[in-house]
């Protein structure tokens, strides 16, 4: 399904700061997979999924969705194939545009835009139902600003945006950290519901040692650009917090210097 | 006599109007201070005078006119997203290469259209046009232009547009290629800056190759004033309000020359007018927490 094969990426190349973000990383998805990614702050998670989705071009590696090779794609001609939920809910969403645009918006993901009426009643009627299943009234609210939503409703709405045209895979960049408890429960419980019921395969960035266990089938961790931990099975059920720690310790040689991750 | 100057102050108003339609479109929609306006007005007027002048039909100069400004804002936008010039400096580097281009087409400084065949006189003969010719072809194209917007903005390529001033990152991630989008902003925006141009240089009956210094602020303050008094609560609303906007700001230049101010002593009005418009808010909210600490006090 998804396929990054020894993929390298050096920042600030050549200056005092240089600094490698992405060490020869290889990782390959099944299609279905749901893969929770964690690693202390710096280690390369969010750098693999922006190489992933295009945000800059790697120096050398080769990355491929189904076979396609997009190694080479700017970050809009990859759009077709991937979708992506960032962790400000500012930042999925356009603010000054109604629900009902960024909706559409995100139901023409990938395709070209034409010079045409962009919302009809019958792709209205679609993201009322849509909405409703998110059960945060927002089926009644279609031509409201989104800059009148609250970041747990904005991230529920870049969530069902992501997966309104179903991706070929889902990057979640901890999507739910900068939501309070409770709503980061609700958007959580949302993802889990989508990705089994369209049978997504997805990446899921999260700094919470539970839920990186409990949610999804595989778990990595990185550190310092690159994958040091890979579980799945049964070797991933019989996994507590506290051995993911100790596993973490002794393959990076260092303590997880990150109160996000031990106190969560 | 007063409404001799109320009828020509409507009608500067109604072509001035078209060129604050284009500042909203890369101001608001783009988000992008696009200081290119200064110099895509005056070619404006300067492709059309010369080609009139030339012998060309006074329509087919009037497009040419906005096709020159599209070029413009072509130029502007591969400046800044190809070669990563930051918006402000794209824009006066494009102001600045106008301002000899402006004159390389014109020949010399100025051209007088005085007794040649424009837009103006030709729609003139039209049947019970004889007066106000001017006034309505000015009214007709500021409603299609604004009506053509406002549909525009509702299309799936208008969305992307909106969106790219709105959250570059978020709509690249949908797809959107937002280089082209910027592009395509700014060139609608200068073809109509441009096409305001030749409007008013056929209505004056001259071009002039120093007639454009100022108009971006000119254009920011009407989209200012339009907003403030009229306001954005949806797409339709801003647009009859930008246009509004326009038509207010030669009515309060006309009041003030009327007041006894000189003609040149507008650029400093205009820059006060912005100034004012751009600080009312913070003034108005300092009014406030001042106003609401002296009733707290009171109430202690």
């Amino acid at each position: 399904m998804l396929n990054v094969h020894e993929v390298l990426k050096t920042f600030n190349q050549g200056t005092i700061n240089q600094k490698i973000a992405l060490d020869k990383v290889c990782l390959q998805l099944l299609p279905n997979d749901f893969v929770t990614i964690i690693g202390s702050n710096g280690a390369g998670k969010s750098t693999l999924l922006n190489a992933i989705a295009g945000n800059f071009l790697v120096d050398s590696g080769k990355i491929s969705i189904e076979g396609i090779d997009i190694t080479r794609l700017p970050a809009h001609k990859r759009a077709g194939l991937i979708s992506r939920v960032f962790q400000d809910p500012l930042s999925g969403t356009a603010a000054s545009m109604t629900i009902e645009e960024n909706l559409i918006m995100a139901f023409r993901r990938g395709k070209v835009r034409r010079l045409r009426p962009a919302i009809g009643s019958k792709e209205r009627d679609l993201f009322r139902v849509e909405l409703e299943k998110l059960g945060l009234g927002l089926e009644n609210r279609l031509t409201h600003r989104v800059s009148l939503l609250s970041g747990g409703q904005r991230q529920a709405l870049t969530l069902l945006m992501a997966t309104l045209e179903k991706p070929k895979l889902l990057l979640l960049d901890e999507h739910t950290a900068a939501l309070d408890p409770k709503t980061a429960e609700k958007v959580l419980e949302l993802t889990c519901g989508v990705t089994e019921q369209q049978k997504l395969t997805t990446l899921m960035i999260t700094h919470n040692l539970d839920h990186a266990l409990t949610f999804g089938n595989r778990t990595i961790m990185m550190h310092e650009g690159r994958v040091i931990l890979d579980i799945k099975g049964i070797e991933r059920t019989d996994m507590t917090i506290s051995r993911l720690l100790e596993m973490f310790e002794k393959a990076s040689g260092s303590h997880m210097n990150n109160d996000r991750m031990i106190l969560a | 006599m007063f409404a001799q100057i109320a009828l020509g102050t409507m009608e500067q108003g109604l072509m001035y109007a078209i060129m604050v339609l284009g500042v909203y479109l890369t101001f608001r929609i783009l988000d992008y201070a696009d200081l290119s306006v200064d110099g895509s007005f005056t070619l404006g007027a300067a492709t059309a005078t010369t080609m009139i002048v030339g012998g060309t039909d006074p329509w087919l100069a009037t497009g040419m006119a906005f096709i020159a400004g599209t070029l413009a804002g072509l130029f502007t936008g591969i400046l800044h997203t190809k070669f990563k010039i930051t918006p402000l400096l794209s824009g006066i580097l494009t102001m600045t290469a106008l301002y000899s281009i402006n004159l390389r087409v014109m020949g010399r400084a100025n051209i007088s259209l005085l007794g040649s065949q424009t837009i103006f006189s030709d729609f003139s003969k039209l049947p019970l046009m004889e007066e106000y010719g001017v006034f309505a072809l000015s009214l007709i194209s500021v409603i299609l232009i604004g009506s053509v917007i406002y549909f525009f903005l509702q299309t799936e390529l208008g969305l992307a547009l909106r969106a790219t001033g709105d959250n570059e990152l978020m709509i690249r991630s949908l797809g959107v290629n937002t280089d082209f989008m910027k592009i395509l902003g700014l060139s609608l925006s200068n073809g109509l800056v441009a096409l305001a141009g030749s409007y008013v240089a056929q209505k004056l009956q001259f071009a002039d190759a120093s007639m454009g210094i100022g108009m971006i602020i000119a254009g920011l303050a009407s989209v200012i004033i339009g907003e403030v008094l009229i306001g954005t609560s949806s797409i339709g609303r801003t647009i009859i309000a930008v246009i509004c906007g326009g038509i207010l700001y030669r009515v309060i230049i006309a009041v003030v020359l009327q007041l006894g101010l000189e003609a040149t002593d507008l650029k400093l009005i205009t820059s006060f007018i912005v100034i004012t418009a751009l600080v009312s808010p913070t003034v108005r909210k300092k009014i406030a927490s001042w106003s609401a600490g002296v009733a707290g006090k009171e109430a202690q």
